[in-house]
């Protein structure tokens, strides 16, 4: 599956010869195995991906994205677009395209045993290094585009950032899928690593249409950085989200929030995993799930405290509202404590938007679907808030809300 | 043009196989305070529901005309649109809506309908900033979620605040005045009587005397099972208010 009729192509042949070794001898995910257990694998069935394609988009306006002041990186079809991007050079930020001279190797085994990530270095057709220098803080945002624009087109790509000392930047990461074409993949791998007081913020933005996104996230905090991570997962026939953190020094903030927003037989999984390596770390999760017409969700956040980290302070929630009976949510919080002092809370609810409050709004003069996006807004705003910036909050909200 | 803005006509309504309303006539013309008294359980929030167009509530028999158009199809909103209001006896919590944005946009989906520009924002402020004092609405209130821990009292200014954004042509309060306070009730009742015109009619649902006597009615009907069984002038809100409601239960069953 999948694999069929990709042209091999890698930017580091020992890497590559070795991961397709790999992917051969790896099987494709089961469906029995707990992680995997809601993936509707059969939705690639039939699709023959390629991975050699050309540019189409005209222009970034296009996109109708929130301001891109700042440095952008745009990937279209799995490669980069140097007309579309604005990649200026400060002493402040490294940007390179290749993928080794990444610090972090703590993640390999699980790269290995993963037949995403496998695919990915195995075709892998670009991948961008940032590097950003010790004691900056930088004002702009930097934006990565990722879009898919050709039909059955597979794009594996990776972005890796590295925040040195005391380094602090925002990212924004929009995974696209053209609306007009159908069946593009793109199959994405982000490594973050920050080093000591770094902080860093990701503003993730998924909106595929009819193609698939798979992003598997790794990422590893040194002591006494803050790392948010903010993922709005609009649309697409399979959007999975794997997000891996080693907490690996004290005094951290690590926070994940999502909203996501499957309609239309659409699958939006989210995977998350938090090790608490070291002692004295707080860490928050926040994932918000709006289903309606048949859209099925899947929230699976795992919180490890490990033996010795001591004195962590650890919660979780994730809520959803099912807008109709048609739409299915499997959530499952998990917190695993091998530590005794630690403060650590769990917890997931389900339920509808109450029907006296809709008869409420309505006998107010508000239509369904305003009475049900207002709620909508109302039942999301606590996540959609932890971004600052009001133009990206509008323009999340859109289409979330599928204004 | 005619004077009558709602006619209820032997208006019979059910739920779960329960018939509540059973056989109601009621007529109110513009400019008139109605004021609708009854124990308990005898269906005065079902006619307000009716009215608004919940649709839990199955219509079996009747109709209610509505400035000369049958309404007993029409959607909750569309009826807002028209003019219909109702001030909710328990008015819903809605999280993380706030007051405002809600109130906005009920404005603009109804200017919509009407093929009107949308309100600007400074307008709006103006507007909100004078009708909030109308009623005594507290500022901070304003801007918090629709109703989110609001007290008992608030709810209730909050729905008449609500009625002066709107400016309804046919306002159903549903003890509005259970709640308050009586300064709190002066208030309210001093804000709907501001909102009051040769225009529109006002229909008080209560059980008290109370608050008859600052919204002075031209009518008051008495609901019994789902029936009017007595209509008479302020007078009768007195009576009642002296001998309770069962001698006129015997009334009827002479
Ligand atoms: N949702 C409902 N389901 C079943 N019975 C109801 C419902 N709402 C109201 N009723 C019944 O209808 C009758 C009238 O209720 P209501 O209109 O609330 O009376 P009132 O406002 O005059 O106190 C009561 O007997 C009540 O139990
Ligand atoms: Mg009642």
């Amino acid at each position: 599956m999948i694999i069929k009729d990709l042209n091999q192509f890698s930017l580091n042949s020992e890497e590559n010869k070795e991961a397709i070794a790999n992917l051969s001898k790896n099987l494709f995910p089961s469906r029995k195995e707990e992680i995997w257990k809601y993936t509707p694998f059969k939705k690639f069935k039939k699709i023959n991906f390629h991975n050699q394609e050309n540019f189409k988009i005209k222009g970034l306006d296009t996109l109708n994205l929130p301001n891109l002041d700042g440095i952008v990186i745009v990937f279209e079809n799995g490669r980069y677009n140097s007309k579309l991007s604005r990649i200026v050079e400060t002493d402040e930020i490294d940007i390179s395209f290749s993928s080794d001279i990444f610090p972090s190797n703590n993640f390999q085994t699980i790269k290995k045993n993963n037949y995403f990530t496998s695919l990915n270095s195995s075709f892998l057709t670009n991948s961008v290094l940032v590097n950003v220098n010790s004691n900056t803080k930088i004002s702009k945002n930097l934006n990565f585009i990722n879009i898919v624009s050709s039909d059955n087109c597979l794009s594996n790509t990776k972005f890796s950032i590295v925040l040195n000392d005391n380094s602090n930047i925002n990212l924004r990461q929009y995974f696209l899928g053209n609306s007009s074409i159908s069946n593009g993949f793109i199959n994405h791998e982000n490594n973050i690593y920050l080093n000591s007081s770094s902080s860093l913020s990701i503003d993730k933005f998924q909106d595929l249409n009819n193609n698939f996104n798979f992003c598997n996230e790794f990422i590893t905090q040194k002591n006494d950085s803050k790392f948010i991570m903010n993922t709005f997962s609009c649309s697409g026939i399979i959007v999975r989200n794997d997000i891996i953190s080693d907490v690996n020094g004290e005094n951290c903030h690590t926070e994940l929030n999502g909203v996501f927003s499957p309609t239309k037989n659409e699958h939006i999984d989210n995977h998350t995993t938090i090790n608490h390596l070291v002692p004295n770390c707080k860490s928050f999760e926040n994932y918000k799930g709006v289903l309606k017409e048949n859209g099925v969700g899947v929230f699976n956040g795992k919180v490890i405290v490990h033996q010795d980290a001591q004195k962590i302070e650890a919660f979780q929630k994730n809520n959803n509202i099912l807008i109709d009976q048609d739409s299915i949510i499997y959530s499952k919080p998990e917190l695993e404590i091998y530590a005794d002092d630690v403060k650590c809370s769990h917890g997931s609810t389900t339920g509808q938007f109450d029907d006296e409050a809709l008869f409420y709004l309505r006998s107010r003069g508000l239509s369904i679907k305003k009475s049900l996006q207002l709620m909508t807004l109302g039942f999301i705003n606590e996540v959609i808030q932890k971004t600052s910036n009001l133009e990206y909050v509008d323009f999340v909200l859109k289409r979330l809300l599928k204004e | 043009m005619s004077d009558t803005l709602i006619e209820i006509k032997d208006l019979k309504c059910r739920i779960d196989n329960q018939n509540i309303l059973q056989g109601l006539n009621l007529k109110i013309n513009k400019g008139e305070v109605h004021a609708i008294m009854g124990p308990n359980g005898s269906g005065k929030s079902t006619l307000s529901s009716v009215l608004a167009g919940n649709d839990n509530y199955e219509i079996t028999k009747g109709s209610i005309t509505f400035l000369g158009e049958d309404i007993t199809e029409m959607s909750p909103e569309e009826r807002s649109w028209k003019g219909m209001f109702l001030a909710f006896q328990y008015p819903v919590e809605i999280p993380g809506v706030s007051n405002i944005n809600f109130l906005r946009t009920a404005l603009n989906e109804r200017n919509k309908y009407f093929g009107i520009d949308s309100i600007p924002a400074k307008d709006f402020l103006k507007m909100v900033a004078e009708k909030s004092m109308l009623v005594g609405l507290d500022n901070k209130l304003k801007n918090r979620s629709v109703n989110e821990g609001f007290s008992g009292g608030e709810k209730k200014r909050n729905e008449i605040f609500q009625m002066a954004m709107l400016n309804p042509k046919l306002a159903i309060l549903d003890e509005t005045d259970s709640g308050l306070d009586i300064d709190a009730l002066k208030i309210v009742a001093n804000g709907v009587n501001k909102l009051k015109s040769s225009e529109n009619a006002t229909v008080v649902i209560t059980h008290y005397q109370r608050l008859l006597d600052y919204i002075v009615p031209d009518f008051v009907h008495v609901l019994h099972e789902g029936k009017i069984i007595k209509t008479g002038d302020k007078s009768l809100a007195l009576e009642l208010e002296k001998k309770g409601y069962d001698w006129l239960k015997t009334d009827t069953a002479i």
